[in-house]
């Protein structure tokens, strides 16, 4: 044979073997339909975070390693993604000769361990895509779950429809193949009456991940100050302002409960906290607090006023703790706080975090200290100034007091105060707008 | 034939050959629109057990393929998570010291495959942790009810003798379909000369009542319905919806003029499929609870001067579903 033809030969040869391969293929497929693969319930699924960049490692704030869970930071979106046999373009992975009905249904949901370990979903969103953006907004336990499921049919399928099994074999059994004969039929049915999927069946898939999520904001912290003269009704004891504080601390949501001046006569507060919604959902490094002062005893002429302003706070490099710190003073926007001497006052403090949503509120120790740390007591159930040290320039030979006060959860994030406390001549101070 | 047409011609057959498979390539992305950004593999590269799992009927009976909308089961999942302890071998493979370190966490879904969407369930109730409450919502001749569980387990590794964590899962689903029981819930809209209308339509309220009979609301508005203030909505609240939805014109009514042209569209809704073969709508009376048309059946334009009108017509609308549910609302027509 000449060389020529010999090529022509191999050149048709060729063609005979694409041309018969693929039907060769449908007989084989055609033949193994007759043998009713079996599908199965459910497939193993993979899931995981795509870019792992803010990802912490496993030992992140002393976390016990070896148990998988990742270590997330609150406020910080993470793009999970997942994948199954399910989302193929043929079915082949599921069952021999076994072909998709339609997309796949996917869901993604978050569910969030209480303090009785059990998991309460968060959220729940069907989106139908392998990958979504998971941003949890408070520390804790969670789990971040993919469900997909999607309808696999056999194109040798039986007729019937994929239910349960009954008596003592009853239910939907994933890992067993569609069969079983029709339980319960329907009356006056129109389209809804038809086959339920056919002979497809519907096949899941499920991974869940948990993920420790950090808490990196400051806990907030409410500070009131109430004298116990003039015609303010002092509450009875600290504690009862204390109750108080914390009752509307955790209603308002660490928020001031008011904005109005007028609210702020029977006693004067320092709100601390995370500000408006949209602000508290910043990235840890990114995170500011809110500085609200609300009474009379934030400036030297006793007007009562309500104001508030952002600070910026500090997150710390390598655990991601976040720190507010409040220094009050001469050409600060908080001065300092004013009190009247001899006029009896108390301090309450009150702080809550966002560890447990703001759900409850704790106690915060105050101090008022001298300039070198030496505490001021009190005397009996409150403070009491009996010589003034304001104006500093008239009182040089009198001691500069400071309030300082701090609060940190369990993560270690920290919020404190610190400014100066001013005892004002008292003779028809505050109501004249002016000292003596 | 020279060796270098050979090569030319393989050269030739190799490229399309590349060709044809890349752009096979490039459809299958485009068949798995819901893959796109995902680089991982679709099995787990560390051990996670699927174990299998069943659900039933509370009562241990299979649960029916064919279920009612509205109408509640309580479902029960049944697999080896709930155990006191994890598998110690799973596919061949053994799993030494496995222990549970975390409860189980369960999810309930109802998929509407249809609409491929899904409802995930929850319930007020308290239930034990295997079990849920689903209310299909929504008719559908295609859905599946989902049921996925996933507990954190811990086992020593064979490689390096530490612990490690992952997860055991199951997840299992039901086909069924939901029958429809709710009736259409169809209203008119009608126009005269100059502008005036009048509209009614139905809404279900309560939603999602059962057991029957639904009850509905139907809502009026326009000036043919009052002339004083046509921007007011007449409520006529807990009509039964049903066949027999008779407004009492005390209550609601519509009013033209003795010589208007009626310009009627219908306002066809269904919370599934409204067969639009069975759809009526026009003026009639009643006559044993039914319509009995005087007008044209569902004619767009309707003259009064040429009907002979009965001493109390009405405004009517018949409406079924494809499940046989059946919808007749009777509007007062007041002709001045």
């Amino acid at each position: 044979m000449k060389f020529s033809n010999r090529f022509w030969l191999i050149v048709a040869v060729m063609f005979v073997c694409t041309s018969v391969w693929p039907v060769l293929g449908q007989t084989d497929a055609a033949a193994t339909t007759e043998e009713t693969p079996e599908i199965p319930g459910s497939v193993d699924m993979s899931l995981g975070v795509k870019d792992t960049t803010y990802v912490m490692p496993e030992n992140f704030r002393g976390k016990e390693t070896g148990e998988g869970d990742q270590q997330w930071l609150e406020d910080v979106g993470y793009l999970m993604q997942e994948n199954s046999d399910l989302y193929n373009v043929d079915a082949a992975a599921i069952a021999e000769s076994a072909n998709f009905e339609g997309e796949p249904n996917i869901n993604w949901e978050v569910k969030k361990e209480d303090a009785d370990g059990n998991m309460n979903t968060e959220s729940s969103d069907n989106t139908n895509k392998a990958t979504n953006d998971s941003n949890i907004k408070d520390p804790g336990y969670y789990q971040v779950h993919n469900g997909g499921a999607r309808q696999v049919s056999t194109s040798g399928g039986a007729e019937g429809e994929a239910i349960g099994d009954s008596g003592s074999d009853s239910g939907s059994e994933s890992g067993g193949a569609a069969s079983g004969e029709e339980t319960a039929s329907a009356g006056n049915e129109g389209d809804a009456s038809g086959a339920a999927g056919g002979d497809a069946q519907t096949v899941t898939a499920q991974q869940r991940i948990g993920i420790e999520v950090h808490d990196c904001t400051a806990p907030d912290m409410w500070v009131a100050f109430q004298e116990g003269a003039g015609t303010v009704n002092m509450a009875e004891t600290e504690e009862a302002l204390k109750a108080q504080m914390v009752g509307k601390i955790i209603e308002n949501m660490g928020k001031p409960f008011s904005t109005d001046a007028k609210a702020f006569e029977e006693a004067s507060y320092i709100f601390l906290e995370e500000g408006e919604d949209s602000d508290r959902d910043s990235i840890p490094w990114e995170k500011t607090a809110r500085l609200s002062i609300a009474g009379t005893l934030f400036n030297e002429c006793g007007a009562p006023k309500f104001e508030s302003g952002k600070l910026s706070s500090k997150t710390d490099q390598n655990d991601y703790t976040n720190h507010v710190n409040v220094i009050g003073g001469e050409g600060k926007s908080l001065k300092g706080v004013y009190v009247r001497r001899n006029v009896p006052f108390i301090i309450a403090a009150i702080s809550t975090d966002n560890g447990n949503k703001r759900a409850t509120a704790g106690e915060v120790e105050v101090k008022i200290e001298d300039a070198d740390g030496k505490v001021v007591e009190k005397e009996g159930e409150g403070y009491l100034f009996r010589v003034p040290n304001y104006p500093r320039s008239e009182y040089k030979d009198q001691p500069d007091y400071f309030f300082t006060t701090s609060a940190v959860d369990k993560d270690g994030n920290l919020t404190t105060i610190r400014m100066p406390l001013y005892v004002v001549n008292t003779q028809a101070a505050f109501e004249g707008g002016r000292n003596q | 034939m020279n060796k270098r047409s050979i090569l030319l011609f393989v050269t030739i057959i190799v490229g399309l050959s590349v060709s044809l498979f890349a752009q096979d390539g490039a459809g299958a992305n485009k068949e798995t629109p819901w893959l796109e950004g995902v680089t991982i593999g679709p099995h787990p590269e560390e051990l996670s057990p699927v174990l299998p799992l069943k659900i039933y009927l509370e009562n241990g009976e299979a649960i029916p393929a064919t279920l009612t909308e509205d109408v509640s089961v309580t479902l029960v999942a049944d697999t080896a998570i709930f155990d006191p302890e994890p598998p110690s071998e799973y596919n061949g493979t053994e799993i030494p010291s496995p222990k549970w370190t975390r409860n189980a966490a369960v999810s309930w879904f109802f998929i509407d495959w249809e609409k491929n969407k899904n409802v995930a369930a929850s319930s007020s109730q308290q239930l034990a942790v295997n079990q849920m409450v689903v209310t299909p919502l929504n008719p559908t001749g295609k859905g599946a009810i989902t049921c996925h569980i996933g507990r954190k387990m811990r086992y020593t590794s064979p490689e390096t003798g530490k612990n490690k964590g992952t997860f055991a899962n199951s997840s299992v689903a039901q086909d069924v379909r939901v029958l429809d029981i709710t009736p259409p819930t169809c209203g008119l809209e009608v126009s005269v000369q100059g502008g005036r209308s009048g509209t009614f339509w139905v809404a279900e309220n309560p939603p999602h009542k059962y057991p029957l009979p639904k009850l509905a609301d139907v809502y009026f508005s326009g000036a043919l319905v009052k002339e004083a203030d046509p921007a007011e909505i007449i409520t006529v609240q807990g009509l039964e919806l049903g066949a027999n939805m008779v407004v009492a014109p005390e209550t609601a009514a519509v009013y033209v003029p003795a010589d208007a042209v009626l310009n009627i569209k219908v306002n066809g809704e269904d919370n599934y499929k409204l067969d639009t073969a069975k759809l009526k709508y026009g003026i009639c009376k009643i006559a044993s609870g039914e319509p009995i048309p005087i007008s044209p059946l569902n004619a767009a334009e309707v003259a009064l001067a040429e009907l002979t009108l009965p001493e109390n017509p009405y405004l009517y609308v018949d409406a079924t579903d494809v499940a046989g549910n059946r919808q007749v609302l009777f509007v007062p027509l007041i002709v001045k």
